[in-house]
């Protein structure tokens, strides 16, 4: 093993048990290497959470191997929680405490000292500018300030690895960015950062590497540019469209459609073919179905939504295969 | 870090974060405790000496008893379907002094309605005690023993069941489990059941603390508790190291 791995997961898989019996994870590997922020992406029930568990011990694999930082977590999951700190999916309760008061009780049970510990916690509430919220009691506090509080608990004490979940949920946009800088900086500092999220458009200023599961595969796995490239060469048509609501669109064979709302539509076209759906639409614009389109670039969500989308017998023959790893 | 130091740490987290409900939880288990008093004296209306005794004796175990097995399950149930359980099991903490921080708080959150109890059992009634010197240590055990069988009944079992079950076990502690009232008075099959529950030892070395010149404790008794007090905690510290 490479000496800056953090996490090596190699096979892992895990199948929960029941009437209704759920390969969650299915052979996955995945490496995070120190100084690497890598986004883990996938709809609900993509297995991100059971992987996640299974690294700290809360679920035991079935098969395949977690190494954290030359520790067999599996074998011995206590010296694997000593080496990653996790955010909680859902908001912890913390009624009773104030932000800084939760920030620095979690600080010490995660063993550190008392001085370094509330030092580290004013760092993080300037870097977060949550300052005027700090000391307020947490039940007068939004849902925003409780997840960026969340986020403190978890980065409160230098670790090798942090697994993060939905860290920017309810967060304000502002806050958002000044907290993508201080996850980038958590990997900088030389930890290695496990990103759990849906929020790929924000996720890809910061992350290093992306890994795309869908039914608990790894079904892609690039840096955002790579990925990037399986979307090279397409384009996003958008429809707003006239008040006669719901009406058939009537696409073009070449338009792949991505999403379909009450007065809104969109879909993904090969460049060669954008010509000819400027043509149609503007067909469609003079007939009064369409108010206004527009074409442009294709985002990474539509890339990432062609390789987890809802169409998966297209994404197993479709050329999207070009990028897995 | 000292182990020590983390249980004591988890503590005043879970001590802090409940402190909001903590107080109605304690005023809630006073009020419970002298209700039962007050309760039983109208069931009974006016006890002989012997009977008083019995009742005033009994009502402090079944405080212990009610919060160990009906609160700490709640409790826990709440912090399970929450999400708040699983995220702290992700905490860098040994097992074992997670489960010891929890029984600890579990377990001293019960003395107070105990003592209140003890208080109107003996003026409801009228009656004398003779304390024994071990009644701490006794009141410690019984309230470990039920806050550990609670904590691995809400361990085990999904939080909805255990929080139903609670509900039953209130209803066996309170009628059917010879805390109250003498063993001799239950059918023959229950009286059996109950020789190798917990719930009539927990009652007799409570009893036998409380009023040492009318009571003993039978040596079985405390080996029956015992067995129950270490199965209990087994069985927590299992279900907590149990990945799914």
């Amino acid at each position: 093993m490479q000496p800056n791995v953090v996490l090596s997961i190699r096979g892992l898989s895990k199948r929960y048990r029941g009437r209704r019996g759920v390969q969650a994870n299915d052979g996955i590997d995945l490496d995070v290497l120190a100084g690497q922020v890598v986004g883990l992406l996938g709809h609900n029930g993509a297995g991100k959470t059971t992987l996640v568990n299974q690294v700290v011990g809360l679920v035991r694999p079935d098969a395949g191997s977690i190494w954290l930082d030359g520790i067999d977590a599996v074998a011995d999951p206590d010296a694997a929680r000593r080496l990653a700190s996790i955010q909680a999916q859902a908001n912890v309760p913390i009624t009773g405490l104030t932000p800084r008061t939760a920030i620095q009780l979690v600080g010490r049970i995660r063993g550190g000292s008392r001085r370094e510990v509330a030092a580290r916690t004013q760092e993080l509430i300037e870097t977060l500018d949550i300052a005027s919220w700090a000391d307020v009691p947490s039940q007068k506090i939004s849902g925003g300030i409780a997840r960026l509080t969340a986020f403190c608990m978890t980065a409160v004490v230098p670790g090798r690895l942090f697994v993060l979940h939905e860290p920017t949920n309810d967060v304000d946009p502002v806050r958002r960015r000044l907290l993508w800088d201080a996850i980038r900086t958590l990997a900088d500092d030389g930890s290695g950062v496990l990103l759990v999220t849906h929020n790929v458009r924000e996720a890809e200023r910061v992350v290093d590497h992306l890994v795309i599961l869908d039914q608990g595969q790894v079904i892609a796995a690039d840096t955002p540019a790579g990925l990037a490239a399986s979307t090279r060469g397409v384009l996003t048509v958008e429809l707003d469209l006239g008040l006669r609501a719901g009406t058939d669109v009537g696409w073009p064979p070449s338009v792949t459609e991505t999403t379909r709302e009450r007065l809104r539509a969109a879909g993904t076209v090969p460049a060669a073919s954008a010509a000819d759906v400027v043509r149609w639409a503007q067909s469609r614009v003079d007939a009064g179905v369409v108010e206004r389109y527009a074409l442009t670039a294709a985002a990474r969500e539509d890339g990432y939504g062609r390789l987890v989308g809802s169409d998966r017998a297209a994404v197993a023959t479709g050329t999207e295969l070009g990028v897995v790893a | 870090m000292s182990a020590v130091r983390q249980g004591l740490l988890l503590l005043q987290w879970q001590l802090r974060r409940g402190s909001t409900s903590m107080p109605l939880l304690v005023v809630v288990q006073i009020a419970m405790a002298v209700a039962t008093v007050i309760g039983y004296g109208l069931l009974v209306g006016d006890p002989t000496p012997d009977v008083a005794l019995y009742l005033a004796t009994g009502a402090p175990t079944i405080t212990l008893i009610t919060v160990g097995l009906v609160m700490t399950p709640q409790m826990l149930g709440q912090a399970k379907i929450e999400g708040s359980h699983d995220w702290m099991r992700t905490l860098p903490v040994p097992r074992w002094t997670f489960l010891a921080s929890d029984l600890l708080m579990w377990t001293l959150i019960a003395l107070p309605g105990m003592v209140l109890g003890i208080v109107a059992g003996v003026m409801r009634f009228d009656v004398q005690l003779s304390i024994a010197p071990w009644l701490v240590g006794a009141a410690l055990l019984v309230s470990l023993t039920s806050a550990s069988v609670g904590y691995a009944m809400a361990s085990v079992l999904p939080p909805m069941l255990a929080m139903l079950l609670t509900q039953v076990l209130v209803f066996v502690v309170l009628l059917f489990a010879p805390v109250s009232y003498p063993a001799s008075r239950m059918p023959e099959w229950l009286q059996t059941a109950h020789e190798f529950l917990p719930i009539e030892p927990m009652a007799q070395v409570v009893r036998a603390g409380l009023a040492n010149d009318a009571f003993t404790v039978p040596g079985r008794s405390v080996v029956v508790l015992g067995v129950w007090c270490v199965a209990s905690v087994g069985a927590a510290l299992v279900a907590l190291r149990r990945r799914a």
